[in-house]
């Protein structure tokens, strides 16, 4: 565990500490070698954060190892939405739906594995590998190669290092590697197209020019990064949920048709990507807090998503809810490009489960320890009957 | 009760979360972009429910009812 000087828990739920973010802070200068800038924690300051982005600039809201700006996260409007446009289709629900029944398939192969023994790490056996693999087949990039590319997804969003330092420098490695295995893709696509992401890049074009080579890194290197670890903490979030909810959980098993609506309600509860980060272009003021040109603005979806001055009862999880207008997925023009194919990967994978497995829980003893961020739990040890 | 229900979709608002086509199939469809559109601007009765349901559902407020 990892306690602050204040012996707060940073590895348990958030919710609490969202509310008494909005209640006490709601604006708030933050000062740590991560981020220096303001962190807001309203709905109402979100939205307007996400909703400006000609005011709060997402040039710099990353830092992953990248060497140029990542297409499209980091590109602001007008320039932003010609990338979109190409990139919207390929992430089209209609595309999308053509991969339901394989990732079906691979959800049934990966509980197969584990469905006798009667326990899992769920996050190692089925949150981890099901999006590597749809998403490295969907984009390109070798299946067999997964083990290889959870790591350096890993060595980027946490590195194994003691410090500040030391984790820049081991994410500036890891990013060349990722830039090594991507040009190594483009270079056989260029040799072999198929109907892949890569070679649809490679044959794209924007205002009448095709892709530059290095168009197609910054936007391979952004989904690499964005497609991995995104969805693997959302199920796992999901799952840490309902291992400790039992009545909801059995609900799911009852009533599959429910699924859609308790996982909107999930992503909202949970926040698995828990903020964004903007940079202010020109003064301003937040709340009536003055912001600076230049300063990072960190923005908290969790918090947005339950803040009480906007939900109804917003903390009680409420399958039931008629009105989810949730942003687990952000909002205004950089809402997730992978939200369609999310979406369909959390269904499908919380259909089959509960299919599958009609009861489990935590393995005694354990606390789901949550990281912070892109929120994944890698203790999830479920046990159940067989 | 109402009589007549129109549903306007702001393109220039939305940003294709896909919750209104989602939920409210009779009322809203997907591009092939996977942003949305507007099946029939006057919503009959029976469809006055899930029209409400698909707009109040959108992140982006894109969509406005006109009930007359
Ligand atoms: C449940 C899983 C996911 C969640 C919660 C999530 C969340 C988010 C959020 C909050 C943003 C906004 C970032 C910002 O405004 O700064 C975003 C952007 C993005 N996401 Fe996701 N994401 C998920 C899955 C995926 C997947 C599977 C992919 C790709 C296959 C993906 C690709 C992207 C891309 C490319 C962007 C940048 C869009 C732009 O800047 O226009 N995401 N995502
Ligand atoms: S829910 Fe709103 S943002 Fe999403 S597709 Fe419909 S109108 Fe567009």
């Amino acid at each position: 565990m990892s306690d602050t000087d204040d012996g707060i828990d940073l590895t348990g739920p958030p919710q609490e500490m969202y509310k008494f973010l909005r209640d006490h802070m709601p604006v708030m200068a933050v000062e740590h070698e991560m981020m220096t800038g303001t962190s807001v924690t309203l709905h109402a300051d979100v939205t307007t954060v996400l909703q400006n982005a000609d005011i709060f600039s997402s040039l710099g809201a990353a830092e992953i190892g990248q060497v140029r700006p990542l297409i499209p996260l980091e590109i602001d409007p007008p320039e932003h939405s010609k990338y979109r446009k190409l990139l919207d289709p390929l992430c089209a629900p209609r595309r999308v739906a053509l991969l339901e029944s394989s990732t079906r398939a691979l959800v049934n192969d990966l509980i197969d594995a584990v469905i006798d023994d009667g326990a899992c790490n769920f996050h190692t056996s089925v949150a981890e590998p099901l999006p590597s693999q749809v998403f490295l087949t969907m984009f390109g990039l070798p299946v067999e190669r997964t083990p290889e590319f959870i790591e350096l997804k890993d060595g980027i969003i946490r590195p194994p290092v003691e410090n500040f330092d030391e984790a820049t420098e081991f994410r500036n490695m890891t990013g060349q590697k990722i830039y090594a295995v991507l040009q190594e893709a483009i270079e056989e696509k260029k040799a072999n197209p198929t109907d892949d992401f890569i070679s649809q890049f490679l044959d794209a074009e924007v205002d009448g020019h095709r892709l530059s080579e290095n168009d197609v890194l910054d936007i391979g290197y952004l989904f690499f990064l964005a497609g991995l670890d995104t969805v693997t903490a959302s199920l796992d979030c999901m799952l840490a949920y309902l291992a400790q909810n039992p009545t909801e959980q059995k609900r799911l098993v009852d009533s599959p048709d429910d699924i859609p609506a308790a996982m909107e309600e999930l992503l909202r509860w949970e926040s698995p990507v828990a903020g964004v980060i903007r940079v202010a272009t020109q003064d301003t003021e937040l709340s009536g807090c003055p912001i600076q040109a230049g300063d990072k603005v960190s923005v908290n979806l969790g918090s947005a998503n339950t803040d009480e001055r906007f939900w109804t009862d917003a903390d009680k999880v409420d399958f039931d809810r008629e009105i989810n207008k949730h942003i687990a997925f952000g909002g205004g023009v950089h809402r997730c490009l992978g939200s369609h194919l999310a979406r369909m990967e959390l269904r499908v994978g919380l259909e089959e489960w509960h299919k599958r497995v009609p009861s489990y829980e935590l393995k005694p003893g354990i606390t789901p320890e949550y990281t912070m961020g892109l929120r994944s739990v890698d203790n999830l040890e479920l046990v159940w009957r067989t | 009760m109402t009589q007549s229900m129109r549903v306007q979709l702001d393109r220039e608002r939305c940003q294709g979360h896909g919750r209104c086509y989602v939920l409210a199939p009779a009322v809203f469809e997907s591009d092939d972009d996977g942003y949305g559109l507007v099946v029939s601007a006057d919503v009959p009765p029976e469809l006055h429910e899930a029209a409400r349901k698909g707009a109040g559902n959108c992140p982006e407020d894109a969509i406005t009812i006109i009930e007359s």
